[in-house]
């Protein structure tokens, strides 16, 4: 009887397992799917190569905002992965107690602000600090965002270098700084690199901190100029009335989606090539 | 090492600035469609201009404008005194073009134009006539078969310059509506209200919401291929909105134009005027201390007075009257 009981509640539950797992996976394959089979309708050399048109104008492209898009979430990459990453070797490495508890809360916290907020900082400190909108002030919101990612994934991989390298490290002579650069760091490296990835991935389509930070722009904008981004192109041109902006939007949708993925997926071959512990 | 760092970026920061003027801008979405035409076309000819416009509503266009964050804003609601009192530098009001609030809706089996009269439109939006059914609305509209449904009212949720146009609108014509709401940018609605985001917005929900009502500028109707009401004006009669109409609705302003060109030509007389008719205005500070810039922005505003109001009636926009353009020339010398 009880055996039966638990076999019952084993499928029961290996079912419900089971179908989790497939929704939870498809759910980006229909995200996918349906990018693909909208976004590809309007996807053509235009999109690429030419600057938006005027509102309820068919036609035109969105070179300015892919372009903006890189250089948002490029500047955003240089100021946030240097300082996330060295507080995460200092969380993993050097961590004095207390005050490491509370850079590492701090950090949740950081990670759990709403995007909106980062952006109002940043409109705050930057935008009305410099009098004029720019693709700066929307990769400081980011880079805001990206450094409490960075700075747990970096903590977290490296932590799971086991202790004996550091101890055979330390043995051998080499001093502390010496044993985090050419030890510790290399041999947390996949994990370390693939959390940064994930990290610029996740800030690439942010859209609310850079509505009012980067604006938009219906040229090519610059680091200094209020700049078009793909997430802010899809959000203005979803909301509009008109059908083919509505085709425009799937189509950012779909190269954004694609320059994550390559950019993901790039990263990975990089790492599968073999940085590990070095050996000899 | 910091000395490369700091020159590379300001070897970044001033290529990106080096070609073109670049100047931004920033406010109403009554124009935006014929602002976006003329900044690209006037970028074509003078690739040396980059004007960027966006269309963040009147009220946004006017804080940014008074933060400094844009180099010039627009509106379609004059500033008020004490708007102007809190800038550091005057701004000078320059009509671009005129156009037309209209109503639009969505309501199921009906294709026929709807005629509305002023005081059925403020009962609408005060929420006292809440079905389509109402014997009000039929009797406006004799032979329109009417569906049983509560009407959905779509108002702006940004400060809207095409809001002040339609709340000034019914100031004017229903005395209520001045005692309860008045007209502003942004106004507390009296019933239950869907709100849209800006002109794209509130077409966009009206499209996808049956039974629903609301007010857009000409163009977003046209482009959209929405249905939109004939509205009885102060001589009795419906009219529709059209580049005539809203014409006639300004000819009293273009002949008493006030010296700062801040003027309401809601329900204005005349036979055929259209009675939520506006010019929109771009909003230029009095003084523009880069040399540059002011420049650009004085040729700019000389070209859309002339070669830019041929624009106009492709996109449904009412061209200024001459006498205005004239006035608005010298005004462009004011501009330091």
């Amino acid at each position: 009887m009880r055996l039966r009981w638990r076999k019952t509640v084993n499928k029961v539950m290996l079912a419900a397992t089971g179908v989790c797992t497939l929704i939870s996976i498809s759910a980006l394959f229909v995200i996918l799917a349906y990018l693909l089979i909208n976004g590809t309708k309007s996807l053509d050399w235009n999109f690429f190569t030419q600057l938006p048109k005027a509102t309820g104008e068919a036609g035109g492209g969105m070179a300015n905002a892919i372009l903006g898009t890189l250089e948002i979430v490029g500047l955003a990459s240089v100021m946030g992965i240097p300082i996330g990453f060295m507080a995460g070797v200092y969380l993993a490495e050097f961590e004095d107690k207390a005050f490491g508890a509370v850079v590492r809360y701090t950090a949740d916290l950081l990670n759990g602000v709403p995007s909106i907020i980062v952006g109002i900082l940043a409109w705050t400190l930057v935008v009305v600090g410099m009098r004029h909108f720019s693709a700066f002030a929307g990769s400081v919101a980011l880079a805001v965002m990206l450094i409490p990612i960075v700075t747990r994934q970096t903590e977290q991989f490296l932590r799971e270098v086991p202790m004996s390298l550091r101890e055979g490290a330390l043995a051998l002579g080499a001093s502390k700084w010496k044993m985090i650069a050419t030890v510790v760091v290399p041999a947390g490296s996949k994990g370390v690199v693939t959390g940064m990835i994930l990290g610029v991935a996740r800030i690439a389509g942010e859209t609310a901190p850079l509505l009012f930070t980067a604006l938009n722009n219906q040229f090519w904008g610059g680091l200094n100029q209020p700049t078009a981004s793909l997430p802010v192109m899809i959000y203005n041109r979803a909301i509009s009335p008109y059908e083919d902006w509505h085709r425009q939007a799937w189509a950012a949708g779909l190269v954004l989606i694609a320059m994550v993925l390559i950019a993901n997926i790039a990263a990975r071959l990089v790492l599968a090539r073999g940085i590990s512990v070095p050996r000899g | 090492m910091k000395t490369i760092l700091a020159i590379s970026a300001a070897a970044l920061l001033s290529a990106a600035a080096a070609h073109a003027q670049k100047i931004n801008a920033a406010g109403a979405t009554f124009p935006a469609p014929i602002y976006q035409k003329w900044f690209g076309e006037y970028h074509g000819a003078n690739p040396g201009v980059e004007i960027n416009y966006q269309a963040v509503g009147s009220g946004a266009g006017i804080k940014q404008l008074t933060d400094g964050t844009v180099d010039f804003g627009a509106s379609d609601m004059p500033m008020t005194a004490e708007q102007i009192k809190a800038m550091k530098v005057p701004p000078l009001h320059f009509p671009t073009v005129m156009g037309a609030v209209v109503l639009t809706y969505n309501v199921a089996g009906i294709t026929q134009e709807l005629k509305f009269s002023p005081d059925v439109i403020a009962d609408i939006y005060l929420a006292k006539i809440t079905k389509w059914s109402d014997p009000r609305l039929a009797k406006d509209n004799p032979g329109v078969k009417f569906p049983k449904d509560d009407i959905i009212v779509v108002r702006r949720t940004d400060g809207s310059g095409t809001t002040f146009v339609f709340t000034d609108y019914l100031s004017k014509v229903s005395p209520e509506w001045k005692m309860k709401v008045g007209a502003n940018t942004s106004v507390s609605w009296p019933g239950q209200t869907l709100g849209g985001a800006q002109n794209p917005g509130v077409a966009g929900l009206i499209k996808q919401t049956p039974g629903s009502i609301g007010y857009v500028e000409l163009i977003y109707a046209v482009q959209n291929k929405m249905p939109y009401a004939q509205v009885k004006n102060s001589s009795g009669n419906f009219v529709k909105a059209s580049l005539e109409s809203v014409t006639e609705a300004a000819a009293g302003a273009a002949k008493n134009m006030p010296a700062d060109f801040r003027v309401s030509i809601t329900d204005a007389p005349g036979k055929n005027a259209y009675p939520i008719s506006t010019f929109t205005w771009l909003l230029i500070p009095s003084s523009i201390p880069d040399a540059g810039k002011a420049k650009a922005v004085k040729g700019f505003l000389q070209w859309m007075l002339t070669a830019g109001q041929k624009d106009c009636s492709g996109l449904t926009y009412a061209p200024l009257p001459s006498e205005i353009v004239a006035k608005e020339e010298k005004q462009i010398a004011q501009v330091k």
